[in-house]
């Protein structure tokens, strides 16, 4: 197990080395200068723009170059935004955690929903409740998450009012925004109106989370219910049962952690998927978060702001995905015998 | 006294041309305290008997008998769920693969303790918790694994196949069945684990009475203390019998055919063909009528297109037209 650890922490961090030279080299591929891609500083500065140059080695070979680069993105200096002047690492931290705030809730939800219908599903195979079920999280997963987005805003926002159209809180509540995540900043802060901007921050969450889990919650209904379906055929399931222990016992000790096995691997590449739907969702949502940050950075030609934040999402996604793994080796002991067995 | 009673058992699955008897009218007698052998080729509806007993059933076989009774209930007028109830209480089942009988991601330790009843815990919650370990086990021990720790700790796939079916065999013990029903359970071991497992079981059978139904394939290698051996073909019963009566003077060219086709009675010359029972097993959906060895059968006749009842010389019974030796006073 501890030498698995290593070998993934470090594909890990060469990944995201890997990742660093590839911003690199796009700095040097957009249009326009390539100092002023990397560190925000437009010629037109003067001082600060040769001053620049010192620091980024500009003279000098690609090598120096690269290292200068690295060194900056180590030490949390991103460059500056070129439209705002604002650092970019200090304005990503708060998107990332509005960002995290959404993607948990989500997962959270498709996790505590999805798992006891698709085994609900599994068990009543072919019943009328399994087709009802997978009937609605294939349609549900056939739609796409812009218009699901588009189509929830109009009926709950627009005609329903149960909930505002965008945003994350009414901005009359004067929360400051510390970590991003609204929740732990209204619960951080001194406001004498904490519990109705905790409610106003819940009014402005549901939907957007709710859209968001749409596409993880269908498919894990259905990778449970496959994978439950499968174990319920397996040897052990039919001698448990021949031993007379009771059907929820049965479901509980022995088919859950070994349907969960299925489902846990899965997890990695649904927080993937989560992460290219949540782009979307925060730019119709309006949500403050990494993802809507950059699609505006797009449309202004923010060279900065866009890779800072391709950057933590990426790196985002790789963490989450190694730390799946890891948690996947340690909980189901035969998969780290066929990590060693098989080689 | 029987035990369990079976008469007349049939499953039937639907087929393309109507329906298909797996197992066709097979009767079974088990006495208490009794080790009784049924062998069979692969195929021949020897799991599916055990399958139909336990009530592992698939909801496509269709299962009738005139009688199919466990003690004083009548399995068949049971629901599931009561049924359930009396054969996880009283029966046990080991398996020929036992790897594949125990959860992969759950510790032998964990499915151990699980299997014993909790009526026979003493004490509150962490007087039982330790009450359940040290039985746990003391069934270990019972199966003959001195090193508990290692092996309550472990999980199955660290485990070789005969210490597999040991802890299987010990999971089914645990509530002290009094059946134990044996499916090929050393088919895939070597000779010194199989004897090691036999003699395990025929400890179990003297010890404390219960019975043990063994499921084999061959003739040559049951148990020393079998009381009974039922041969099976094709899902039909061909001859029931003492391992004496079958071994010394078999009545159904069937057993016959199994006793010169074993390897253990040659002394036939170098580079002479081997016996074997001419043509194969037919296949589910071409099953001949009457007796089902007939097309394979060196001594059939025309009578045998209608199937024989089951006859019985003393304890000796048969289902065959034309036996192997003159038999006079049989009913």
């Amino acid at each position: 197990m501890i030498r698995y650890s290593i070998r993934r922490l470090l594909l890990l961090l060469i990944t995201l080395w890997l990742l660093t030279v590839l911003m690199f080299v796009l700095h040097h591929l957009f249009p326009g200068d390539t100092l002023t891609n990397m560190s925000g500083i437009r010629q037109s500065d003067g001082v600060a723009y040769q001053q620049a140059q010192q620091h980024y080695a500009m003279p000098q070979s690609w090598l120096s170059q690269y290292w200068q680069f690295f060194l900056h993105l180590l030490h949390g200096d991103w460059g500056q935004s070129l439209v705002t002047q604002r650092g970019v690492f200090a304005d990503i931290m708060p998107q990332l955690g509005a960002t995290l705030e959404l993607t948990i809730m989500a997962m959270t939800l498709s996790l505590v929903i999805g798992v006891p219908m698709g085994m609900y599903a599994a068990v009543q195979q072919r019943g009328p409740l399994d087709r009802v079920i997978m009937g609605v999280s294939l349609s549900a997963y056939s739609i796409p998450a812009f218009w699901l987005a588009q189509l929830a805003l109009l009926l709950f926002a627009v005609k329903l009012g149960w909930a505002p159209i965008s945003g994350q809180l009414n901005p009359l509540f004067n929360i400051t925004p510390v970590t991003g995540s609204v929740i732990i900043d209204i619960l951080l802060s001194d406001s004498p109106y904490r519990g109705a901007a905790l409610k106003d921050a819940l009014q402005h969450l549901w939907l957007p989370v709710l859209v968001l889990s749409s596409i993880p919650l269908t498919m894990l209904i259905r990778i449970t219910r496959n994978a439950t379906l499968d174990v319920l055929q397996q040897n052990y399931l039919r001698a448990a049962r021949s031993r007379g222990l009771s059907e929820s016992r049965i479901m509980v000790k022995h088919v859950m952690p070994n349907a969960m096995q299925v489902i846990v691997r899965q997890l990695g590449l649904q927080f993937s998927l989560l992460m290219s739907n949540i782009i979307i969702i925060e730019t119709i949502f309006n949500w403050p978060g990494i993802g809507s940050s950059l699609i505006k950075s797009i449309y202004e030609r923010d060279y900065p702001v866009m890779l800072g934040g391709l950057f933590t999402l990426a790196a985002l996604i790789l963490l989450v995905n190694v730390a799946v793994e890891l948690y996947h080796a340690w909980r189901y002991p035969q998969v780290r015998k066929e990590l060693y067995a098989e080689r | 006294m029987n035990i369990l009673d079976i008469r007349n058992l049939t499953i039937e699955i639907d087929g393309d041309n109507g329906p298909i008897r797996l197992v066709d009218k097979l009767s079974l007698q088990i006495a208490e305290g009794e080790i009784h052998t049924l062998v069979g080729e692969s195929g021949s509806g020897k799991s599916l008997l055990a399958k139909a007993i336990l009530g592992f059933i698939n909801p496509r076989w269709r299962v009738t008998a005139d009688r199919l009774w466990w003690r004083h209930y009548d399995l068949l007028a049971l629901n599931p769920e009561q049924r359930r109830v009396v054969t996880g209480r009283d029966m046990a089942m080991i398996f020929q693969n036992p790897g594949s009988y125990l959860d992969p991601n759950a510790s032998i330790g964990a499915q151990l303790q699980e299997c014993i009843p909790s009526g026979d815990l003493k004490g509150l919650y962490l007087r039982r918790r330790a009450d359940r370990k040290t039985r746990a086990e003391r069934l270990l021990h019972r199966v003959g694994i001195k090193d508990h720790d290692a092996v309550m700790q472990a999980y199955p796939f660290e485990l070789s196949d005969g210490v597999a079916q040991k802890v299987s065999i010990a999971m089914a013990i645990a509530h002290n069945p009094k059946l134990l029903i044996a499916d090929e359970p050393t088919t895939a071991m070597e000779p010194q684990t199989r004897s090691q497992i036999y003699r395990l079981l025929s400890k179990l059978n003297a010890s404390q009475g219960m019975s043990v139904l063994m499921i084999t394939q061959d003739l040559t290698a049951i148990m020393p203390e079998t009381k009974r051996i039922s041969m099976v073909y094709c899902g039909q019963l061909m001859e029931v019998g003492t391992p004496q009566q079958l071994l010394e003077q078999p009545l159904h060219p069937y057993t016959e055919a199994m006793l010169s086709m074993s390897l253990a009675n040659h002394n036939t010359p170098v580079k002479t063909r081997l016996p074997t029972l001419g043509g194969s097993i037919p296949t589910m959906a071409n099953l001949p009528i009457g007796c089902r060895l007939g097309p394979r059968c060196q001594h059939a006749r025309r009578a045998c297109i209608d199937t024989p009842r089951l006859r019985k010389l003393k304890q000796h019974q048969f289902a065959c037209h034309y036996p192997l030796i003159e038999v006079k006073n049989y009913d």
